[in-house]
């Protein structure tokens, strides 16, 4: 009677002492996490199965060679109507690229000059960029970009009366308009000079630094790589004859031939995309330069360097490892907003692939893929690197 | 030299008495509105320069948008070529958007049943007051009733139209929670007790033991809800289709319904992604990278086209759901990674005293770790929030009503036509006054909770 007890008292907090397991609880949860998402994950393909077949649609990658049979109004790359799904594709990818390079040119250095501007010591010049970064960040950038098109660029004049600055830059309703450069043979020579002069620039910076660390011997490398960069291209493009000429824009008819033309679409999601982001790099400029503590500067005068080589040897390699992670970031905000592109009917990836492809083709599950794919791929790229970065970069603490 | 040193019977009967001499006034150019303009504008040559450049582009801003807005404006006119007629494009036409304005801020909703959205609001706003009135102790539960309650009540002002037999439970529910939170305010305003206590009290049982009490505090919750339940049978509000919803006000319910989801998702998959168990930490940093590392509109998009086919045959989506549903994932997504910078924030030390303390997982997350890492992350939710309120005009896109969409039809209504600017503008304010004002009570309550830390 006792003994059976006792071993009905044993196997009890046997039973309890299982079931209070660590690894036992973890084990279920997991699996119990598991069956609910298998479970949610078939429910949806069957469904879609379905769906699919009730609707007669199909999920295979087979109309990517098909003829998309429409017209893009801006390409970067070439394009005819006849093109198949897959040059849209394609298409679509230069052309967010395009508008994510050239707004991360201008955010960055906007952002850079009202993020110094915020910590000048001119109290009008820190309010009114104050006031810039408030108000701007502070509204949607979809709304921005709907005002810069609907608001600036389509009351702009028509091409008969567009404004004009010395016969070489045009704008009116129809876009911005400029000389294009047109490179003629042997302008190959001047495109190699410059290739030289770059890692011609990039050895003596590093053979400079070198013999800094072994000598203590500075040497200008910057400023004498950046004459390299732009005198020797210079020199052998005059040598060879300057093999480059320019295609004007004109007036013909009613509307501008030649140059180089930047649709108003274009113009107003670029503007708009770096004028947004570069509130966010002014308040991370400033962030970060902030964050270097007033003792550094304070010790580099302590050990009597140079004013001008306190901001570039003391504060900035400091200041860098604040702001680029979230500048990183901010760029790849920059490229997904990009996507906003298709409000104001500009042909980037979303615009042309998960719209008017999608509509076409009525290839839902393939195109929707694809362009998450796409966006997944620069991402991901973009934070493995990153990471690498912040390792390298991560304060040795001894 | 001992002379020196001696001290004489004269020194002491003159006691030594230090007497500072009066302190110099500062010179005038430091102080006061001068001395202020000389340090901060006109310091040095190239500082005032800049000042000189600053002043005019701040004259020219203000002048440009002042001419514009308010001097040449006008104020009353019957259509857009009236304005053109006036002054042209020189000055803004305010009638257009004054026209409008209605559907700016209630889209498309019946013009007579517009007074339910009002009132909705008006009581939200009553639900909250009290986590700003002094005394209130329940403030916890009033604020989780207004996430958690308070949506059932808005849902059937809302929308109105037939209520079945649980959605009248869940709206009876809904006003007996806005019952208590005020009930419960004025007992402990006035004597210090919740409701549910005062009621015990009232009905005779304050000297009995706890578990009366508390039985007589349900019994006279259970009351409450007997009446609501009993007024909302009687109370029928006319349907309205969410396709007639529209301007600030489908905004306000898509970025509100966002918020309200975004937290407490982003919260769980931030434990997730922490988690010791593997495939739950796989499974929620997949969900956060996928949702992050696209863009918000390739989302709405791809729920737009897809949650038709999600779901099975015959069951139809209306397009609002679909894009809430979109934009909580999305929110969540971010907001998870918030939470995590926080909690990875809270020193180890806070982890190992919590189970030296021999608390379990969920009370050392929710005793110590999550109130520590929801207080240094505050800027940061409430920039979060503020970016899910402005990335609510991507609903535009996808062919809602919202205020952006709006503003842009102001323009494309004939007696208008082209009327954008002005829209524009006023839209732009609306949502600056928003988010500036959520941006400035972050900081302030930054402020506020960052007081302890001050010593």
């Amino acid at each position: 009677m006792a003994i059976s007890e006792s071993t009905a008292i044993r196997s009890q907090s046997r039973l309890s002492s299982f079931l209070n397991n660590e690894t036992v609880r973890s084990v279920f949860y997991q699996i119990v996490t598991l069956v609910c998402v298998v479970g949610l994950f078939w429910y949806l393909v069957t469904n879609t199965i379905e769906n699919m077949s009730v609707r007669g649609m199909s999920a295979g990658l087979d109309f990517l060679n098909v003829s998309a049979g429409f017209g893009i109004s801006f390409t970067l790359i070439p394009y005819r109507e006849g093109d198949s799904y897959f040059r849209v594709f394609q298409v679509g990818i230069a052309n967010t690229l395009l508008v994510a390079v050239i707004g991360i040119v201008f955010a960055t250095a906007i952002g850079l000059f009202m993020g110094l501007a915020r910590m000048s010591s001119n109290w009008l010049i820190r309010t009114i960029a104050r006031w810039y970064v408030e108000v701007l960040r502070n509204t949607p950038l979809l709304l921005q970009i709907i005002a810069w098109y609907f608001g600036v660029f389509t009351l702009l004049p028509r091409p008969r009366d567009s404004l004009d600055w010395g016969g070489l830059f045009f704008l009116n309703n129809r876009g911005a308009y400029f000389p294009a450069p047109v490179p003629e043979a042997g302008f190959g020579v001047t495109l190699a000079a410059l290739a030289i002069a770059i890692g011609g620039a990039i050895g003596l910076r590093y053979w400079a630094r070198k013999r800094q660390e072994a000598t203590g011997k500075h040497f200008p490398a910057i400023s004498v790589g950046l004459a390299t960069i732009v005198l020797l291209p210079l020199l052998v493009f005059m040598l060879s004859g300057r093999p480059l000429t320019w295609d004007m824009p004109g007036l013909q008819g009613f509307n501008f031939t030649g140059g180089l033309n930047v649709p108003p679409a274009l113009g107003a999601l670029v503007i708009a995309l770096s004028i947004y982001t570069s509130c966010f790099i002014a308040e991370i400029v400033r962030s970060g330069i902030q964050s270097v503590s007033g003792g550094q500067t304070e010790a580099a005068r302590a050990l009597g360097v140079k004013p001008s080589w306190t901001m570039r040897l003391i504060i900035l390699p400091q200041a860098l490892r604040v702001i680029i992670p979230p500048l990183i970031s901010q760029y790849l905000n920059l490229t997904k907003n990009s996507s906003l592109a298709i409000a104001i009917g500009f042909p980037d990836l979303v615009s042309v692939w998960m719209n008017t492809s999608l509509n076409q083709s009525g290839r839902a599950i393939p195109i929707v893929a694809m362009t998450m794919a796409f966006y997944c791929i620069v991402s991901l790229t973009v934070s493995f690197a990153m990471n690498q970065y912040n390792k390298r970069i991560l304060l040795k603490e001894r | 030299m001992s002379d020196s040193t001696l001290v004489t019977t004269d020194d002491v009967d003159k006691a030594l008495v230090f007497k500072p001499k009066d302190a110099r006034p500062a010179p005038p150019s430091t102080v006061g509105v001068i001395g202020w303009m000389r340090n901060n504008l006109f310091s040095n040559v190239s500082n005032t320069l800049l000042t000189i450049v600053g002043a005019y582009i701040v004259y020219t801003f203000f002048s440009a948008v002042l001419n514009w807005a308010v001097f040449n404006a006008v104020w009353e006119a019957e259509s857009r070529r009236e304005c053109l007629d006036l002054v042209g494009r020189s000055g803004a036409c305010w009638p257009g958007v004054a026209a409008w304005m209605e559907n700016l801020i209630y889209g498309l909703y019946p013009k007579h049943q517009v007074w339910r959205i009002n009132l909705g609001f008006l009581a939200l706003i009553a639900w909250v007051i009290p986590l700003w009135l002094p005394r209130v102790k329940s403030k916890v539960a009033i604020g989780i009733s207004a996430v958690l309650i308070y949506p059932f009540l808005a849902s059937y002002f809302f929308m109105g139209g037939n209520k079945g037999l649980v959605w009248t439970l869940l709206i009876a529910l809904g006003v007996t929670g806005f019952a208590w939170v005020w009930l419960t305010t004025l007992t402990e305003m006035r004597y210090g007790l919740p409701f549910t206590r005062f009621m015990a009290g009232m009905l005779g049982a304050s000297g009995k033991p706890q578990e009366v009490q508390v039985k007589y505090g349900r019994f006279s919750m259970l009351f409450v809800f007997v009446i609501a339940l009993v007024l909302v049978t009687q109370w029928e509000l006319q349907e309205v289709q969410t396709r007639q919803w529209g301007g600030l006000f489908l905004t306000l319910v898509i970025s509100g319904i966002g918020i309200t989801f975004s937290l407490p998702a982003g919260i769980v998959l931030a434990l997730g992604r922490r988690s010791n168990m593997p495939l739950i930490r796989i499974l929620s940093t997949t969900f956060i990278e996928l949702f992050r590392s696209v863009p918000l509109i390739t989302i709405l998009f791809m729920f737009n086209t897809m949650l038709p086919l999600f779901l099975p045959v015959g069951v139809e989506v209306n397009q609002l759901l679909r894009a809430i549903v979109a934009v909580c994932l999305f929110a969540a997504a971010y907001m998870a990674e918030v939470i995590r910078g926080g909690l990875q924030a809270i020193p180890k030390g806070q982890y190992e005293a919590a189970d030296a303390m021999g608390l379990g997982y969920w009370q050392s997350t929710t005793l110590i770790i999550m109130p520590q890492a929801l207080k240094i992350m505050i800027p940061t939710i409430v920039g979060n929030f503020i970016g899910l309120f402005k990335d609510t005009t991507l609903v535009s896109i996808i062919g809602l009503f919202d205020l952006l969409s709006m503003s842009r039809a102001v323009g494309e209504d004939s007696r208008w036509l082209g009327l954008f600017i002005e829209p524009f503008f006023f839209v732009t304010m609306i949502y600056f006054v928003f988010c500036f004002l959520m941006s400035q009570y972050s900081i302030n309550l930054e402020r506020k909770l960052a007081a302890g830390n001050q010593r």
